[in-house]
């Protein structure tokens, strides 16, 4: 389970997030969505420990982000918006690499290495240098290192960005069969179409304050979530 | 006009915020005191230096030597640290893309970042130069053409060693750019112009001589050496407003010759330069290898892959290791020479070969103390992560981990090096058991605590938004915070082994002695990193 609580975080004087709460529960896909600058992003990266945030806490199975960072980052994955890999490194060292800090064992990494290269068609490019790498491979590549390890919670920025059509199903499949598993997925997307399709949870948030948090069926209700977020904005 | 003022002050604003502390607290005295501090410490150190040899030169009436020497050394250090800057400063810039795209010529461009690398040549130039003008116009009281000159000269010195240094670092690009290997191919060729200058200018006797021959005073023999020294002596001894005009003219000639020419090809030489960059392996080649590794080696291999494809960071660190491994080969090889020479200059005094063979220990020890706090591999480590940061960041691994494993993926890159040396000394001088024992510690514990400081430096001080990897290795706080503390802990031994022979200490027991110190230091810092990098790391943004 991952349990927002109350988090306030600021950059100077500007508040980034006040006093956000919710709870993202087992077998959930959890969207997270708001305009430019509203939050989603400070809230992801305070969430798997990049960033420090000034109050209330973060929960994740049980244990504080702040008071246990390693443990919790143990059981999560994280696909940046923007994938800043080590570009000088093959794409297969650079997953190798991500395996060895979450110390994956042999078996699975191969399995799940080979797995997802196929599933994302980009075998053919393992061997290569990142830095020749188009945003899209790079981002696939983001996503074979994040579910390498069998993370329990995969956070991701907006993961589509950059996808090609194939990728984009390929990854919403992949997501399905981790709710299965009872597995926690949250991530931010401007894609509401997608959201909408594929979320049973929601969570809008503006200039830093949720302002709507619940079921998908029941925030949206008869309207598109593309109506009801417009709605709100305004 | 108004495009190129836009652009210089953008990429200035953004390039010149090196000072920029990692603190939430970030005030202004605490962003300003340091560089200064810093500034004001190297040019009292400066300063003492030049007094003594203006003092020497005194009754002869040459102080102007001094100023001469000053200007010499920093056009040969700009020269040399320009070589290795220009092709990163230049051509492999990480705003390339959003710069080409905008409708501005590529020669302004090229300007911009030329204008630059001026800048901060100046600044650096400035902190070398400005104490022997000092101390030479407090000393000579000479009249206010002095001034002029010499306010000129200052402005006027970065040029040609910049305008050389960017050829050649056109010539580099040009030729790597050709290579899949691009990053080897640079460092091996930025790295045989180093040795190549560095070559003549051990070999410039003859060169000298001839010119000493045919010049008829001293200020024709500097002119004849080096134009632009030569006419700043040539103005402060004897000031003519057409030496002073022609002086000017002729360097914004070069300048602006410069410009115009790499312009003319900058563009295409950057766009082959990504051709390269770009390139993919056309097999299809799934053979890829599913390898498990323990932290510790995953992470010194990931640390070693960045250092070794960028050859800013290889010249930078490896040439010091090389020029040691040259050092120690030369002391071995010049031995006989050096002690015929200390004998004759001693004749009559205590000191017999028996004492300078003594004092070979102590002489390995300074040189392992010079190479190490002149190589600082940390000082950049974290910088050059940049935005990658946020995977260290979000990764189950503790900052305290990263911290050592950075460390020791520097002391693999440095202790091979001081290894050998120190072996080709040992078999050389056929060193006391112990004499070895204690270098062979030092030659661990001096790189740790060089390689320390400079992650502590770089903790203090990230710079995650450079352009380019020049800035980070060249031009940032932490990279001169540790060249800046590795000349003061330099000074500092020197003067102590000093004090400790003199005491009539045992050599081994002066290198003891010294050693504990830095011992003391290094668990010192290490315990000041293990309370603070956690607090530190978080702050990185």
């Amino acid at each position: 389970m991952l349990e927002i609580k109350n988090v306030t975080k600021k950059y100077g004087s500007k508040t980034a997030l006040n006093d956000v709460s919710f709870t993202v529960k087992d077998g959930e896909i959890f969207a997270f969505i708001g305009h430019n600058g509203a939050g989603k992003t400070t809230l992801i990266k305070s969430i798997v420990g990049i960033h420090d945030f000034d109050e209330g806490e973060i929960i994740i199975n049980g244990k504080s982000i702040k008071e246990d960072p390693i443990n919790c980052k143990k059981v999560m994955a994280y696909v940046p918006d923007n994938p800043e890999l080590y570009e000088n490194m093959k794409a297969i060292d650079y997953i190798n690499f991500i395996c060895d800090m979450y110390e994956v064992d042999q078996e699975t990494r191969e399995t799940n290495i080979k797995k997802y290269a196929k599933l994302f068609e980009i075998e053919e490019n393992l061997n290569d240098p990142i830095i020749s790498f188009s945003h899209g491979m790079k981002q696939k590549i983001a996503l074979i290192s994040a579910l390498a390890h069998n993370p329990k919670i995969l956070i991701m920025d907006e993961p589509f960005v950059g996808l090609d059509p194939k990728a984009v199903y390929d990854v919403k499949k992949v997501m399905n069969e981790m709710i299965k598993e009872k597995k926690i997925i949250f991530f931010s997307t401007h894609i509401l179409d997608v959201a909408e399709k594929l979320c049973s949870e929601v969570a809008i948030i503006k200039n830093g304050k949720l302002i709507k948090t619940g079921n998908m069926k029941t925030i949206k209700g008869d309207k598109s979530l593309e109506k009801v977020f417009l709605e709100l904005e305004g | 006009m108004k495009k190129i003022v836009s652009l210089i002050k953008v990429s200035l604003n953004h390039d010149m915020n090196i000072f920029k502390i990692n603190s939430k607290n970030n005030k202004i005295l605490t962003r300003y005191i340091i560089p200064i501090l810093l500034a004001i410490y190297l040019m009292i150190m400066l300063g003492i230096y030049s007094n003594k040899l203006i003092n020497i030169l005194h009754p002869f009436k040459l102080e102007f030597i001094a100023l001469t020497l000053f200007c010499l050394s920093i056009s040969i250090i700009s020269l040399i640290e320009g070589i290795y800057k220009s092709s990163s400063l230049l051509f492999n810039c990480k705003d390339d893309d959003l710069l080409f795209s905008l409708p501005i010529k590529k020669e302004t461009i090229l300007f911009t970042r030329i204008f630059k690398f001026y800048v901060f040549e100046l600044i650096y130039n400035s902190l070398f130069i400005l104490a022997p003008m000092i101390i030479y116009a407090v000393k000579l009281t000479p009249n206010w053409t002095y001034y002029i000159s010499s306010i000129i000269s200052i402005l006027i010195l970065p040029i040609v060693p910049i305008v050389l240094s960017c050829i050649i670092g056109y010539i580099i690009t040009l030729i790597s750019s050709k290579f899949k290997g691009k990053n080897l191919v640079q460092t091996i060729i930025t790295t045989a112009f180093l040795l190549l200058i560095l070559y003549i200018s051990y070999n410039m006797d003859s060169f000298i001589d001839n010119i000493t021959k045919n010049a008829q005073s001293i200020n024709d023999i500097i002119t004849k050496i080096y134009y632009p020294v030569g006419a700043y002596i040539s103005l402060i001894n004897d000031f003519k407003i057409t030496t002073l005009i022609t002086y000017i003219l002729v360097h914004i000639v070069i300048s602006v010759i410069t410009i115009y020419v790499l312009g003319k090809v900058y563009f295409k030489i950057n766009s082959n330069n990504k051709k390269v960059i770009n390139k993919q392996s056309k097999n299809n080649n799934k053979n890829y290898i599913i390898k498990t590794n323990s932290k510790t080696i995953s992470f010194i291999k990931k640390e070693l892959n960045r250092f070794f494809s960028t050859p800013v960071f290889i010249t930078n660190a490896g040439f010091g290791l090389v020029l040691f491994i040259i050092a120690c080969i030369l002391l071995s090889y010049k031995s006989d020479t050096f002690i015929n020479t200390v004998m004759k200059t001693n004749t009559g005094t205590n000191i017999n070969i028996d004492f300078i063979y003594n004092i070979f220990p102590i002489v390995t020890f300074g040189i392992i103390t010079f190479t190490s706090f002149m190589t600082s591999i940390t000082s950049s480590m974290i910088s050059l992560e940049s935005k990658s940061i946020n995977i260290l960041k979000s990764l189950p691994i503790k900052p305290i981990e990263i911290i050592i494993y950075k460390v020791l993926a520097a002391l693999v890159i440095m202790l091979p090096c001081i290894l050998i040396g120190d072996l080709i000394i040992f078999i050389k001088f056929k060193f006391k058991l112990t004499s070895i024992i204690l270098l062979l510690i030092s030659s661990i514990i001096l790189p740790l605590l060089s390689e320390l400081i400079g992650i502590y430096a770089n903790l203090k001080y990230p710079k995650l938004d450079a352009t380019n990897d020049t800035e980070i290795v060249k031009q940032s706080m932490s990279s001169t915070i540790s060249v800046f503390s590795g000349i003061g802990i330099i000074g500092i031994t020197i003067v102590l082994l000093y004090y400790l022979v003199k005491k009539g200490l045992s050599n081994n027991l002066v290198i003891l002695i010294t050693l504990g110190i830095f011992t003391l230091i290094t668990i010192l810092l290490l315990i000041i990193l293990i309370k603070t990098c956690d607090k530190d790391f978080k702050n990185i943004e």
